[in-house]
């Protein structure tokens, strides 16, 4: 996700506050979390501003259908596959030294090696990143995030937020994404000139991961009795699946074990993600 | 974000890292005991014969529907499942309103996964682990290769005794699970609708008439 900052002081005095910011979520993860169980108490999905997210998320449904998806169905017939996958491989190996600093600031050494090999494989051999030859060698792509460091460190996800095109931000998500700008070398290229590139980036990368998920989109659409409740409940379980670098906790499940219609037991506490 | 999330539903790479990786330490850590022997064994034999019910091209809709329902009957804690999707609402229907809830969750939970699986026909699952959770409880993970080179998919199951034999509870698919998606959405049209039940059921007849309409993709032409 790229920001297009309108000149260099706006945009370093956009850094303070979002240095400020995560100083803040760092510094204080005690507070913050004992503030969210409280808030748990009255509302287990963490959601107080529900009200206005619905409404950017019916924004949001209304852009997508009138603009990004009809966009995104016109790329996924019109561009060839091989084409795509280019694209993809492109934009993902543009993100490596935001991936390669978060592993680094996890501690994840192996992780970061993997990371920093394939930038150095698929920009040479892969061609300036259109092919992933690094996968096939045993190093399968990983995402990271600052949000994800952020978590690994301790700090909680905070209050569930929906911003306009940029989709789920709770704080601690929306922070990292603040932070990662200023890993990416491509913000300090383009600091103080015209931000056609960057803009093309995060417009192009919008359109391809549409384009990858039509189907499961419409399917998570036409299958909720609630849109909005379910996506909020995908985006918590994946993103914690993602902080967890996909190793299962199977010990952190709902107790389940006298769960039924018929027990006398007072109301179930309210479980929540 | 959203974007980003949802392409993350479709495609999990580290998944094809991990999978090695956990099928060692699980080796390692868990010497194969009865207990998870029978439990592996059963979910292989529940997953055959889902993803024969969802391959079979000569069935209609539904006969899909019908067989896919049978199944979860003898092997999902249907009762377990829709109290659990109930949050802390649980004690709030009335016996009537429960006997309907209990009806069209099962009705709403068959149509969405015959559809939701449409994608995984003619695939096979690999059971690569499992382990006891408690003395009642088991999870059982495996994973689905798929033949045209797609990016396996992971699936744990979530598995109960009852009756003396393993039930399904749960489902995680890449890092989701079901039951607690279900859950989410289902409190969440309660408490909009200020505790109010008939809400729920409203929604879930809502949902299941635009199944019937046809407005969810029929297998068949998904194929």
């Amino acid at each position: 996700m790229k920001f297009s900052f309108g000149n260099g002081k706006a945009a370093r005095r956009f850094g303070c506050v979002a240095l400020l910011t995560l100083a803040a979520l760092m510094a204080a993860p005690a507070q913050f979390a004992h503030a969210q169980d409280t808030a748990a108490e009255t509302d287990p999905e963490n959601d107080p501003l529900e009200p206005m997210n619905r409404y950017f998320f019916e924004l949001n449904r209304f852009f997508d259908t009138i603009l990004l998806k009809p966009v995104a169905t016109w790329y996924d017939g019109v561009v060839p596959e091989q084409g795509r996958d280019g694209i993809r491989n492109f934009l993902d190996n543009l993100r490596s030294p935001v991936i390669l600093a978060n592993d680094l600031l996890q501690g994840e050494w192996d992780r970061a090696g993997t990371t920093a090999s394939r930038f150095g494989i698929n920009t040479t051999v892969g061609v300036l990143g259109l092919f992933d030859p690094a996968a096939g060698w045993g190093m399968p792509k990983h995402s990271e995030d600052f949000g994800q460091t952020l978590a690994v460190h301790g700090t909680p996800e905070g209050p569930y937020i929906f911003l306009p095109v940029l989709g789920p931000a709770p704080p601690r998500d929306m922070t990292g994404v603040v932070v990662d700008q200023f890993f990416d070398p491509l913000t300090y290229i383009y600091w103080d000139r015209a931000k056609t590139v960057p803009v093309t980036r995060f417009v192009v990368n919008g359109i391809d991961q549409r384009a990858r998920s039509l189907d499961t989109l419409d399917q998570i659409e036409r299958t909720s009795v609630d849109h909005y409740a379910t996506v909020r409940n995908l985006y918590r379980q994946i993103r914690k699946n993602e902080i967890a670098n996909g190793q299962r906790d199977f010990d952190d499940l709902p107790d389940i074990e006298n769960l039924n219609f018929d027990t006398n037991e007072p109301n179930s506490p309210g479980m929540r993600f | 974000m959203a974007i980003a999330m949802a392409s993350r539903l479709t495609g999990f790479s580290r998944w094809a890292l991990a999978a090695p990786l956990m099928l060692c330490l699980s080796l390692m850590a868990l010497p194969a005991s009865a207990s998870t022997d029978e439990a592996k064994a059963f979910v292989e034999t529940v997953s055959e014969k889902a993803i024969a019910i969802i391959s079979d091209k000569t069935a209609d809709k539904a006969k899909r529907e019908s067989d896919f329902r049978a199944l979860l009957a003898e092997n999902a804690d249907m009762d377990r499942i829709a109290a659990f999707a109930l949050g802390q609402y649980l004690r709030t229907p009335t016996d009537a309103q429960r006997e309907q809830y209990r009806e069209l969750v099962e009705t709403f939970i068959v149509k969405v996964y015959v559809t939701r699986l449409t994608d995984y026909n003619d695939e096979k699952l690999s059971i690569f682990g499992a382990r006891e959770r408690g003395e009642n409880q088991a999870i059982v993970q495996s994973e689905i290769r798929f033949t045209n080179g797609r990016e396996p998919v992971s699936v744990d199951w979530w598995l109960i005794k009852k009756d003396g034999g393993y039930k399904i509870f749960d489902v995680n698919v890449v890092g989701v699970w079901l039951a607690q998606e279900q859950r989410s959405a289902f409190t969440s049209v309660i408490r909009n609708n200020g505790g109010n039940f008939d809400a729920l059921l409203a929604h879930l007849s809502t949902q299941i008439g635009k199944a019937e309409a046809g407005e969810l993709p029929d297998v068949a032409s998904a194929n």
